[in-house]
């Protein structure tokens, strides 16, 4: 597994390369171009000189270089001066945002938290809503109840956040005025009233995603369940006298578990994508914020980076759904 | 629990009964919603308006502009005019004094040194100003004492309100910049983040493209101000969503530009928690018509240029007949609603400089084919107006993607079609129509289309650079990158006189006759360009929020020291 | 033999079987019939014997083995083992009788948890069952695995590491743990090689001598039946055609449907088997669903009369332990009907009879 895990990673740094000219190609040669950002008032010798100031006229493989250079050396290096207050990295130009002027990873460092709270917690709230739901859909296939999940996982599915995400407001924020529709990222936990003010601005960005997450993977969950429900080691179970509850719990759903485990492991790296739209609607402003706004704004560097550094998750995760998967089911041996 | 209530309304009682502006930061918080998140706060690196008009909370210039377009001081002491000697006779220097007392937010004075850094910052040549514009033809600026700048120009100014005035061009603090001069502007990103400034609120936190946490400016030149003790300003999201936070739920306070259909706003105001506002300047939606002929069987590099007149757009009837086929009140009420009006001028605001043109407001479609009858135009088998050379009226109309403007191209191809002119249309993905990049066939410069679709404004007052911009010299093409101002190819001599008088007119009486008769010469008279809407700003804001005074001349945020709680 | 298994006592006694599963369709999956997999059979097993089982694929024989252990509800009738009612035990005293009623499945690989290791699936059982230390309780995982023939070095290993016997021996191991005393075997040798399957066989065939079990041998091969069955049960469509003892099926077996079925099993004896002729049948073979009235086997029978299309034959016994369910030796209609029906059954079911390969 070892041996396995480290070619596999071996094998991951030749395809990397590849995907980041490829990303940086595709970004560079999509149309749009960051003086679409600047007022028709500005002058044109002006507009020049801004762009001259950004880099942004310099030949691309002179771009792509310095991107590489400033990814994987410039980077990392400052990384290792702020973690052990060295500096190698002095005088060295890291990657800057054309909108901000700023370091991107700063960015990406600051907007990380509330991805992560927002989009990770909606992810566990899905997965924890679904797998419950799965499991007793499945159980009870055909049941009232597997019949009502089947629909609202349906609805989930097919309806586009944003449409949940305004009705959610028009509801809860509008109407009702439960909760607020605009997520406040400067809001600190301090205390309990603070911690409920959180918990309630998280509540409709949550829910919108977690019904979306939920009725993926419950689906999948359902599905390995009845997979499983019907195989004769099931029967086997039962007729060594075991209790229902261990039968399901323990033989049904281990065994059910692995390709849903991956699944989960898979949609990982989606969540530091964030939820761009969500993210829009309810101005969370994380990751899939910064994405979508660097790429209206034409910010080269920034979307570089950024869909550069999910290639990277995907990579990482599907190799950890890999080896996961190994280690889950004994049948699946790596080496 | 009933003497409580008592107690507790006796003392509301009594703080109503003190004067509305008792001191500073008793209003609590305010909530500013912008739909474009602010990326920073230093207007010299960007030219977004929300970059520019947050950081006018924090940095100012010497005088700014107030909601009727006229002058007022704010790190000046007095506006320099020729009346009290502050500008020279021959209009070639401006001399600037600072308030007495002034301070930064640290605490520290500001002097004129301050001042001579901030326009040496924007014109290093590596620095890549945005605001570049505003120190053109300022050949020095000096500091006289601590408190005088004197400015000179290279060539006699008679608008010299331009350098240090306006949002844009704001003093910065030389303490914290002067390592950030030229190619280091962009490593400077704690300064960039947190300007230390003379406005009447400093930041505390900020977050690019997200949120800006700002607290009043404990050394704000008028003690008792703001009313407000903080302000965060969030960013992102759409209008829609903008507008909905402060007139349905009541989260924000103000929205920044909620332009959204006219359908949508009435909507919203029955929420009944705010009020939209709305004023107007100086941006026009209009048509530019091509001069030059953009047909796709000329050779790259002739095409929409000089060398090759328009086969039709050069004859000002069929010009004429386009715009007399339009009805601008339904494109108004269809796109704007409240936001807009419809025009026939270029330059629509300010007043003085508004030409009472309005003979474009009632569509004539019957008109407008007899002119094109009159012009030798007379239709087909199929139509359309063919004349007697051959040459069909068939025209390519682009713009960029965006729902009003689609709508737009929609209805005035259909008016266009009644009057027997083909007509194709385009949209064009707005980050490459307005993108500039000389390589795209796509760009709104290189005009690759018979007519074509924006707004466009000036910044500020005066219009003179704006109706500079249709020089014959200006004209895009190959030798320039395409680079140009003069879109539509316009080249009268008559014209170009008219400009360099301008440049010479300081009486603004005289300055205003001239900009009328500019602005009637490019619309009413020969229709190169077509206005159709006058687009208003509009903004809004919560019913408990006082003091707001839309400003479409300078920052919307202009008098945020003024605002104050309803209570 | 049959005299010996008729003296012993019976273990299992099986009264009108019923096991119809519903059909669900339409937009809201309303019942719209049933499955008739068992359709009310009765035998008894006795101690110490196998009784086999045998019939075409679908004909419900792993149902019907089901069922007896209660691994489906039954829809009715009654399931006796050792005295104890199976088929209506609430739920906890099933699971107390769990432990003397096991099964051996069809397939080795799917009936073994594929994330248990041999030892933890063989001890499952010893877990819920008994209060055994985990010494006991590894020794008695080693003796199992011992009496099947397992290295006691596999313990740690998972199924998907054996060959096919060795699951099957695995599977039996886990299925004796308990020492029960009736086992199922659902075709247990249906999925393995030819010249695995003697060893399985065999090892049951040892297992039976040693501990004194009680088989249920379900199989459609029906010469491997004939090895290893003191009794065997013939079973179409859901209900038993002819039951009886091994030798007296094997040599004149009574139903048209056994007849048929054992035309086709080879003769050892090459005298014999040049004689053997073969009854190929055609006709419509019924749905489990949806019944002929009547015999069951009526659509297909060679010798089918028109009684056969309305009456539903009794299962009676026609010699001492010969059972069948066959109007034709219902002595009542065979005297009155059976000399007329014979020729009217070659026309309407279009039967050939032709000479065995
Ligand atoms: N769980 C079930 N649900 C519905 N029908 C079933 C089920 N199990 C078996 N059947 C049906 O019952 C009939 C008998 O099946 P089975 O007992 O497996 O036959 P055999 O083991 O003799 O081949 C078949 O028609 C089969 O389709
Ligand atoms: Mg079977």
């Amino acid at each position: 597994m070892f041996t396995y895990t480290l070619r596999r990673l071996l094998l991951a740094i030749p395809t990397l390369l590849v995907i980041s000219l490829v990303i940086f190609l595709l970004v560079d040669l999509a149309p749009g171009s960051p003086a679409s950002q600047i007022p028709l008032t500005v002058p044109a010798e002006v507009r020049m000189r801004i762009l001259e100031a950004m880099g942004a006229n310099e030949p691309i493989h002179v771009r792509y270089l310095l991107w590489l250079k400033q990814f994987f050396v410039v980077e990392p290096l400052v990384w290792v001066d702020a973690t052990f207050g060295t500096a190698f990295s002095e005088g060295m130009q890291r990657i800057l945002s054309w909108q901000s002027r700023s370091p991107v990873f700063d960015v990406i460092v600051e907007r990380l938290p509330q991805t992560l709270t927002v989009v990770g917690m909606a992810y566990v709230v899905g997965v924890l809503i679904a797998l419950p739901i799965g499991i007793y859909s499945a159980y009870r296939q055909y049941s009232w109840f597997d019949q009502i999940g089947t629909f609202v996982a349906m609805v989930g599915f097919s309806v586009p956040t944003f449409f949940t995400g305004l009705v959610l407001i028009l509801v809860f924020a509008v109407n009702l005025g439960w909760f607020p529709s605009i997520y406040n990222t400067s809001l600190r936990v301090t205390d309990w009233e603070s911690f409920v003010a959180q918990v309630r601005q998280m509540v409709l960005p949550v829910a919108v995603l977690a019904l979306y997450n939920a009725s993926q993977i419950s689906r999948y969950m359902r599905a390995s369940m009845l997979d499983n429900l019907n195989q004769d080691y099931v029967r086997t179970a039962r007729a060594k006298g075991l209790r229902e509850r261990v039968v399901v719990l323990k033989h049904v759903l281990r065994n059910s578990m692995i390709p849903v485990v991956t699944v989960i492991a898979l949609g990982i790296p989606t969540i530091f994508g964030g939820a761009i739209i969500t993210e829009q609607v309810f101005r969370v402003n994380g990751l899939g914020a910064l994405l979508i706004g660097a790429i209206q704004a034409s910010d080269l560097p920034m979307v570089q980076t950024l869909t550069f550094i999910f290639a990277v998750l995907i990579v990482i995760f599907n190799l950890i759904a890999d080896v996961l998967y190994g280690l889950l089911d004994p049948r699946i041996r790596y080496d | 629990m009933r003497l409580r209530t008592a107690l507790m309304g006796a003392c509301a009682t009594a703080a109503m009964a003190l004067p509305a502006l008792a001191e500073r930061g008793s209003d609590g918080n305010v909530n500013i919603l912008y739909s474009q998140a602010v990326s920073i706060l230093n207007p010299y690196l960007s030219s977004g308006t929300k970059d520019v008009e947050v950081s006018s909370l924090i940095i100012e210039p010497l005088a700014g502009f107030d909601e009727k377009g006229n002058l007022f001081p704010r790190l000046a002491a007095e506006i320099p005019t020729l009346e009290n000697g502050g500008v020279s006779e021959d209009l070639t220097t401006i001399t600037w004094k600072l308030k007495e007392g002034l301070l930064w937010s640290d605490g520290t004075p500001v002097t004129s040194a301050d001042v001579v850094f901030s326009w040496q910052y924007c014109t290093h040549p590596e620095g890549g100003c945005a605001q570049a514009a505003r120190y053109e033809g300022v050949q020095s600026v000096e500091a006289i004492d601590e408190r005088t700048v004197k400015v000179t120009f290279s060539a006699p100014k008679p608008n010299p309100y331009s350098a240090f005035v306006g949002s844009t061009s704001p003093i910065i603090q030389k303490a914290q910049f002067q390592d950030c001069l030229g190619a280091a502007a962009a490593t400077c990103t704690a300064q960039n983040f947190g300007p230390i400034g003379t406005g009447p609120f400093r930041v505390t936190e900020f977050k690019v493209n997200d949120v800006v946490q700002l607290e009043a400016n404990p050394h704000y030149r008028d003690p008792e101000k703001p009313a407000f003790a903080t302000v965060m300003v969030k960013g992102g999201g759409d209008a829609a969503g903008a507008a909905r936070a402060v007139m349905e739920t009541g989260e924000f306070d103000y929205a920044w530009n909620t332009q959204i259909n006219p359908e949508l706003q009435a909507q919203m105001k029955a929420g009944g928690k705010g009020q939209f506002v709305s004023a107007f300047g100086t941006l026009v939606e209009r048509i530019e018509m091509n001069l030059t002929n953009p047909s796709p069987s000329l050779p790259e590099g002739e095409r929409s240029t000089v060398k090759h007149p328009h086969p039709f757009l050069t004859d000002a009837r069929v010009r004429k007949a386009l715009s007399m086929a339009i009805d601008r009140n339904l494109l108004v009420e269809v796109g704007y609603g409240e936001a807009g009006r419809p025009t026939c001028n270029l330059v629509p605001a300010p007043e003085i400089y508004a030409s009472d043109n309005t003979d474009c407001l009632t569509q004539d479609i019957e008109g407008a084919k007899a002119l094109l009858e009159e012009a030798g135009f007379t239709p087909g088998p199929d139509g359309i107006r063919v004349n007697a050379d051959g040459v069909r009226l068939s025209v390519l109309y682009q713009t960029s993607v965006n729902p009003v403007r689609q709508d737009f191209q929609a209805l005035i191809k259909q008016w266009w079609n009644e009057i027997g002119v083909e007509v194709e249309l385009k949209s064009i993905d707005p980050g490459v129509y307005f993108g500039g990049d000389p390589g795209s066939p796509d760009t709104f410069q290189k005009f690759y289309a018979d007519v074509e679709m924006y707004a466009n404004n000036f910044d500020g007052t005066d219009p003179e650079p704006y109706l500079a911009q249709y020089l014959c010299d200006k004209i895009p093409g190959p030798e320039n990158q395409w680079q140009g101002e003069n879109i539509n190819r316009y080249c009268d001599p008559a014209y170009e006189a008219l400009v360099r008088e301008l440049a010479q007119t300081r009486d603004i009486a005289a300055r205003a006759e001239l900009v009328k008769r500019m602005n009637d010469m490019l619309t009413k008279e020969s229709h190169v360009v077509v206005p159709l809407v006058d687009r208003g700003r509009l903004s809004a804001h919560s019913n408990t929020l006082g003091g707001v005074v839309l400003n479409v001349w300078d920052t919307e945020l202009w008098n945020v020291q003024d605002w104050y709680r309803i209570k | 033999m049959p005299e010996a298994a008729a003296a012993r006592r019976k273990l299992v006694e099986v009264r009108d079987l019923r096991m119809h599963f519903p059909i669900y369709a339409g937009l809201l999956r309303r019942r719209v019939g049933a499955v008739k997999a068992v359709d009310g059979v009765s035998f008894d097993i006795h101690e110490g014997e196998t009784l086999g089982l045998v019939g075409e694929s679908g004909c419900g024989k792993s149902t019907c083995g089901r069922a007896l252990l209660r691994l489906y509800e039954p829809t009715s009738g009654s399931i006796r083992i050792d005295g104890r009612e199976i088929a209506t035990a609430g739920f906890d005293t099933l699971r107390t009788l769990r432990p003397i009623m096991q099964m051996v499945f069809q397939d080795p690989q799917a009936s073994l948890n594929p994330r248990m290791t041999v030892g933890s699936i063989i001890g499952e059982p010893l877990d819920e069952h008994t209060r055994l230390s985990r010494r006991e309780k590894q020794e008695r995982i080693h003796e199992l695995m011992d009496a099947v023939g397992l290295n006691r070095a596999f313990a740690n290993r998972y199924p998907h590491e054996f060959s096919g016997g060795q699951r099957q021996s695995i599977g039996i191991a886990r299925a004796l743990a308990l020492n029960p005393r009736f086992i199922v075997c659902d075709e247990p040798i249906a999925a393995l090689d030819v010249s695995i399957q003697a060893q399985v066989v065999n090892l049951l065939e040892d297992l039976q001598a040693r501990f004194g079990l009680t088989y249920l041998f379900i199989s459609h091969d029906l010469s491997m039946v004939r090895h290893i069955a003191d009794r065997v049960a013939v079973m179409d469509l859901g209900r038993i055609a002819e039951l009886a003892p091994r030798d007296a099926l094997y040599e004149a077996p009574l139903h048209p449907y056994s007849q048929a079925l054992l035309s086709a099993v080879p003769e050892p004896d090459p005298n014999a088997e040049t004689r053997r002729r073969r009854i190929i049948l055609t006709g419509d073979v019924p749905s489990p669903a949806n019944p002929p009235r009547g015999c069951n086997f009526s659509t297909r029978c060679p010798r089918v009369m028109p009684v056969c299309r309305e009456v539903e034959p009794a299962f009676r016994e026609v010699a001492p332990g010969h059972f069948t369910a066959c109007h034709l030796h219902d002595p009542a209609i065979s005297q009155t009907a059976g000399t007329a029906a014979a020729p009217e059954a070659k026309s309407t079911a279009d039967t050939h009879v032709q000479q065995g390969a």
